[in-house]
């Protein structure tokens, strides 16, 4: 008994000793990382971190998955007071004016003045960096950047006998395609969407539309929502017309309706280019990829940025913030920004990335690939409302326009009464913001 | 009289029951005084900046029709899952108090959908009715000879379907209670009115019933708390309250105005409203109950 203590003992303080030798030998600095990657994507995170960390050895990038995009923005809102808030934290797009204004983060254009280095932000897609800048400085890093196109099926558009290298351009040629698919008694409904509150801001920027006031609220904080006019009523109207005839199945929030398009019972999906590696995957038939539809006669706008970027907190030590850009040079890296896209579909954030993937014949092989990029480097980039919405509410915004779509397709209101409601709502929100957030 | 039984220590009581007052303060009565104290500001997301408003966000939520609706929805909720619930679980349990073959197994059956995790259930709820791929919309589609069921642009459907499965998830606990209750019920009293001549429905409601009055009573109570307070998950993931606001149920709002809209100061006025609600009807209940309940004990 007495010897077995004393075992227990020597073992013990053998362990303590080789535990404080080993931190007294490496002592890595750790970076914690928390992100909203869930699904096939955590396993590409994880294994880009891995790699981050064998490579550099000094530092140690600790990822946390956090729960959903939400989720993790209120996590990180709950950590910060009490400092326990990661050093790099990933906040979805709607998450932006939120995060510039929060006072608890470092613009991602300052780092490199702060650890003595010059760096060149153009060497990143232009149009993902614009969304994340405030007068033209980067203020979050851009990692997982994607956009809404068109997806059919093929196969259906062969069936239906439409032709299958000519997919919708408008949204006239939406609704007719959509009647012959419908007429074919090979689908119960012809067309779905994710996202649909982030659908709709794809419409009116990809006509150059502003969503809100103040330059859609990238000059200055926006007062109002400028969405219902007769533009925006006629997209509502034809929402719900395609709703009324069947054509339109309403799919829910995200990637709930990504089922019904893999299963063959939609034939025309809208959805953002990030689901792209999944459905190509998941789907029996040939995918065909085009430009998000237009309304003819419009002036031409551009799809706009979806998705995270990467915030760092403030108040760090400078090792700490090293790391935190060798980590950011290192995800935009020209390979790693390949082993990102290949995995998940989301935009490689550097050019000579794209080039190397065109190089490679990566978009020859499936051109699917090329459409997002083709789609996003062909629009305008120059005006604020092809550039991408930024409003504080955003969130909520966002909920209250979902719940005014349903009640315009269930019929509970004309779509005219649902989009009034909208921006009654969301004018009310803004206010809100502006009252806390004024000068 | 704890001097007694603590003689020469009479602060010794106090220290002893401490850990659990502490306890008590520091995740109820704590935080409980926190939010009541911030339903009078609105407040920045990161705290950077409080404005004290009085009472305007009670006053924009007694006037916000989104509100009400919810409330409205809220109770039709509970209506649902508390009467429906609690009279096809006593229904099944008097079936499965029969003495027929492979009760045990029967009664396995129906119990275990108490023990599936909120989310399992409201994925299996949400797939069975997915409009285009589910298999319910399919069948109702093949018989009907055509007609296309979506939940998820048809508010009140969506509610039934998400009263239903609520009151499904909790059928398994309701079955488990009320067999023990009717298996409470001595023998003696049924024989006895069956040789008077009474009937079996008779029987039911003149004896098996009101004994199990406690029983039901208590279940009564769990399903109220259940139907206000515990059906977040299921409402997640099966429609995160739409269509249109259809199944936004009070805790529902109060989280997606709390957590997801980051609006601590709103959703702190909302909780203290809920509380105040649940805890008068719960006195209510508590006094009727207690009352009536004693009298069969």
């Amino acid at each position: 008994m007495k010897l077995r203590k004393n075992f227990l003992i020597i073992l013990i303080l053998t362990l303590c000793l080789l535990l404080s030798a080993g931190t007294a030998l490496a002592q890595p600095v750790t970076v914690t990382f928390w992100h909203a990657m869930s699904g096939s994507r955590l396993g590409i995170v994880e294994s880009i971190i891995e790699s981050f960390n064998a490579t550099h050895p000094e530092f140690e990038v600790k990822p946390l998955f956090t729960g959903t995009y939400a989720e993790t923005l209120t996590k990180y809102v709950a950590a910060y007071p009490s400092k326990t808030g990661p050093n790099i934290v990933q906040v979805y797009e709607v998450g932006t004016q939120t995060m510039i204004d929060s006072e608890a983060i470092i613009p991602v254009y300052q780092i490199p003045g702060m650890l003595g280095e010059t760096w060149d932000w153009a060497q990143y897609v232009i149009p993902i960096t614009n969304y994340y800048s405030v007068d033209g400085n980067l203020w979050s890093m851009p990692f997982n950047s994607s956009t809404a196109m068109l997806y059919y099926n093929k196969d259906l558009f062969e069936a239906a006998g439409l032709d299958p290298n000519k997919p919708p351009t408008t949204w006239k040629e939406m609704e007719e395609y959509g009647e012959i698919l419908m007429a074919s008694g090979l689908v119960d409904h012809a067309y779905s969407t994710g996202w649909p509150d982030w659908i709709f801001e794809q419409a009116l920027a990809i006509h150059d539309h502003l969503y809100a006031d103040n330059d859609n609220g990238r000059s200055g904080l926006a007062t109002k929502v400028v969405f219902n006019d007769d533009f925006g009523r006629m997209i509502f109207e034809t929402w719900t017309r395609l709703h009324d005839k069947g054509i339109y199945i309403f799919g829910g929030a995200e990637y709930s309706a990504n089922s019904a398009f893999n299963a063959g019972q939609i034939a025309m999906f809208i959805q953002s280019t990030s689901s792209l590696a999944g459905i190509i995957k998941a789907a029996q038939f040939k995918v065909g990829t085009s430009f998000y539809p237009r309304f003819d006669g419009y002036p031409v706008g551009n799809s706009i940025i979806g998705g995270g970027s990467l915030w760092v907190t403030k108040g760090q030590n400078k090792e700490e913030l090293r790391g935190v850009w060798e980590f950011f040079k290192y995800i935009g890296q020209t390979d790693i920004a390949i082993e990102w896209h290949k995995g998940t579909g989301y935009f490689p954030a550097s050019g000579a990335a794209l080039k190397d993937l065109l190089d490679e014949g990566w978009f020859s092989a499936d051109q699917a690939y090329l459409t997002a990029f083709l789609q996003i480097l062909s629009g305008r980039r120059d005006t604020a409302a092809s550039t991408g919405v930024r409003l504080g509410p955003f969130v909520a915004m966002r909920e209250v326009f979902v719940s005014s779509l349903e009640k315009s397709l269930s019929g509970q209101l004309s779509p005219k009464d649902a989009l009034n409601e909208a921006e009654q709502k969301m004018n009310l929100l803004l206010k809100d913001y502006l009252e806390l957030y004024g000068k | 009289m704890h001097e007694d039984k603590f003689p020469g220590h009479k602060f010794l009581p106090y220290l002893l029951i401490a850990p659990s007052i502490a306890v008590i303060f520091i995740f109820l009565i704590g935080p409980f005084g926190k939010s009541i104290y911030e339903s009078f500001f609105v407040s920045t997301p990161f705290g950077t900046r409080t404005i004290y408003v009085g009472l305007r966000n009670y006053i924009r939520l007694f006037s916000s029709p989104d509100y009400l609706n919810s409330a409205v929805v809220t109770f039709k909720f509970a209506a649902f899952v508390i009467i429906i619930g609690l009279s096809v679980s006593l229904a099944i349990a008097q079936l499965l108090n029969q003495k027929i073959r492979g009760v045990g197994f029967y009664q396995v059956a129906l119990i275990w959908t108490y023990a599936i995790s909120p989310t399992v259930a409201g994925v299996i709820w949400a797939s069975m009715f997915a409009p285009a791929t589910g298999l319910i919309p399919y069948i109702v589609s093949m018989l009907s000879g055509g007609y296309k069921m979506n939940w998820m642009t048809n508010g009140q459907l969506a509610l039934f379907i998400v009263s239903a499965a609520a009151t499904w998830k909790m059928l398994g606990y309701n079955i488990i209670f009320f067999l023990a209750g009717l298996q409470n019920v001595p023998g003696e009293f049924l024989e006895a009115a069956q040789i008077d001549g009474a009937s079996p429905w008779k029987a039911f409601w003149r004896i098996t019933f009101p004994m199990l009055s406690p029983t039901t009573s208590f279940l009564l109570f769990v399903n109220m708390l259940y139907a206000f307070f515990q059906v977040f998950g299921l409402i997640d993931i099966m429609t995160h309250g739409g269509p249109g606001n259809a199944t936004e149920l009070l805790v529902y709002k109060l989280y997606r105005d709390g957590f997801i809209h980051l609006n601590t100061g709103f959703a702190s006025a909302q909780s203290f409203v809920i509380f105040f609600v649940i805890s008068t009807v719960a006195i209510i209940q508590l006094r009727i109950v207690t009352r009536k309940a004693i009298y069969f004990r």
